[in-house]
């Protein structure tokens, strides 16, 4: 049984994780799914230190009987990304500036072949998120859904689109 | 390799500044937390709502503690327009019928029930008795179940010779009395009475001048004829004070032992209880209903604004 599988075990109720280890279990986690959600790997470690600091406020609320620990940090890492994303569109609309421009290094993995890479850029926040949850955090559809606030039904066409648009998009990939 | 694999094989890691940054941070220490399900607390407050109410009901079914019967009314005809109501549930002393006030008009009204055997002869008797003494029968109305009720209207001299008659008929069940001072009500009309009286005269003689021009003259006497209306109506409901004070009014009603036993029967404690409880609940669903209408714009308006930025979400995230 991997890490990723033990972590999405719903603890007990007398199975209280330390805050110490629930950051060395998710931050990487959460640091790809923000990475993904943003595109923008700075950013994406700001909004992974902000997720922990409100995940650190919050830890006395946090109940593992009623999700799991990387839902729920999921969860408030998608509310800090979105807040982001708002004021990114703000700030690309008062800057006249409509084309989004990514980096020329690599954003979304280390070592990851350019043409993967330029076709997560060419992906939505929206596909490359189901992508990060599903696929990188191996979460479950229910997790997942609830993270992204829909039905399971609609996770699954998400990640089946955004799956199918990344396959298009790099045909001459050397598998 | 597939593109999975790739994405997973290439996943990107958190720089060991960013694991040092977090770990830095330190948590207040975790106290338990009791976690409330909202169903719970709706069971709560719906076992809550049926408690007050089966409390309430359980308190308002208690039989009352019956108060003595009070044989002596109060008088209190000093003020002008004052009522006095007087009512015994037992046999009363006749000396406690109050009698008129000499000097003042006023109107009594009673209310008797008298059990007696003979219905037939007790309401023929009664109808002699409101004769002899100057009035008379103004309806009597018997029922099915063996009681009759008859509208008395005598006198108002005698109307404690009358309820003293009519009360030995048979065993007196109930008896309310009420008096009604109307001198002041007579003073007031017979004061509009007079003023109008002036004004008639008043008009009469100023229509009686030769050299009053056609178009006033027309005025005074639409005016000398709307005030013969108010006289005119002023005048009668006079009559009908004076009527009023000068003839009691006697509602007699005469019941049978059988009738007595056929009444309805009252409830139990149990069911008034239930009875009061039902009542209590259905007030307390009519908070509630009125507290869900008052909430429900809000409600709308907080779903209105949940839904309108989830929409921009979905938008901003696929795009």
């Amino acid at each position: 049984m991997n890490a990723a599988t033990t972590s999405l075990r719903l603890p007990r109720a007398s199975e209280q994780p330390s805050f110490d280890a629930v950051v060395a279990e998710h931050l990487d986690s959460v640091y790809r799914y923000l990475v993904y959600l943003t595109g923008d790997r700075s950013a994406a470690e700001d909004l992974a230190a902000e997720t922990f600091e409100k995940a650190f406020r919050s830890w006395r609320r946090f109940d593992p009987r009623r999700s799991a620990p990387r839902t729920w940090l999921c969860g408030i890492a998608r509310n800090a990304a979105v807040d982001w994303l708002r004021a990114e569109a703000r700030r690309r609309r008062r800057e006249e500036i409509y084309a989004r421009d990514f980096d020329e290094e690599q954003q979304f993995g280390d070592g990851l072949p350019g043409p993967v890479e330029s076709a997560l850029r060419q992906l939505s926040a929206g596909e490359r998120e189901v992508i990060a949850l599903r696929i990188l955090l191996e979460l479950d559809g229910p997790s997942a859904a609830r993270v992204l606030g829909i039905s399971n039904t609609a996770c699954s066409t998400r990640l089946s689109r955004a799956l199918k648009r990344l396959e298009e998009l790099t045909p001459d990939v050397d598998r | 390799m597939s593109t999975v694999d790739l994405l997973r094989a290439h996943a990107p890691s958190a720089p060991e500044s960013l694991h040092s940054r977090v770990l830095a941070l330190r948590p207040e220490p975790k106290r338990t937390r009791v976690r409330v399900r909202p169903a719970f607390v709706l069971a709560g407050a719906a076992t809550l709502a049926v408690a007050a109410a089966v409390v309430h009901g359980f308190a308002t079914s208690a039989p009352k503690t019956a108060a003595p019967p009070r044989h002596t009314p109060s008088r209190a005809f000093g003020s002008a327009g004052s009522a006095v109501q007087a009512q015994t549930k037992l046999a009363p002393a006749i000396g406690a019928v109050p009698a008129p006030s000499p000097g003042r008009l006023q109107s009594t009204s009673a209310s008797l029930s008298v059990r007696v055997d003979d219905l037939g002869a007790k309401t023929t008797e009664a109808t002699k008795i409101a004769t002899r003494l100057g009035g008379y029968a103004q309806s009597v109305h018997y029922t099915a179940g063996g009681s009759a009720t008859i509208d008395v209207r005598v006198p108002a001299g005698r109307v404690k010779q009358a309820i003293a008659q009519l009360g030995a008929l048979g065993t007196i069940v109930a008896q309310q009395i009420s008096i009604q001072d109307l001198t002041s009500q007579l003073e007031r009309q017979s004061a509009q009475i007079a003023q109008l009286r002036r004004r008639v005269a008043a008009l009469k003689q100023a229509l009686a001048s030769p050299s009053l021009p056609d178009a006033q003259r027309v005025l005074l006497q639409i005016k000398l004829s709307e005030a013969k209306r108010a006289l005119a109506e002023r005048l009668h409901g006079r009559a009908a004070t004076v009527s009023a004070g000068a003839t009691a009014r006697i509602s007699l009603t005469l019941e049978t032992r059988r009738a007595a036993a056929a009444a309805p029967h009252h409830r139990g404690r149990l069911g008034r209880m239930l009875h009061d409880a039902v009542g209590f609940l259905a007030v307390e669903g009519l908070v509630v209903l009125f507290a869900l209408i008052v909430a429900s714009p809000f409600a709308i308006a907080f779903g209105l604004v949940w839904w309108y930025r989830r929409r921009a979400t979905d938008r901003l995230l696929m795009e």
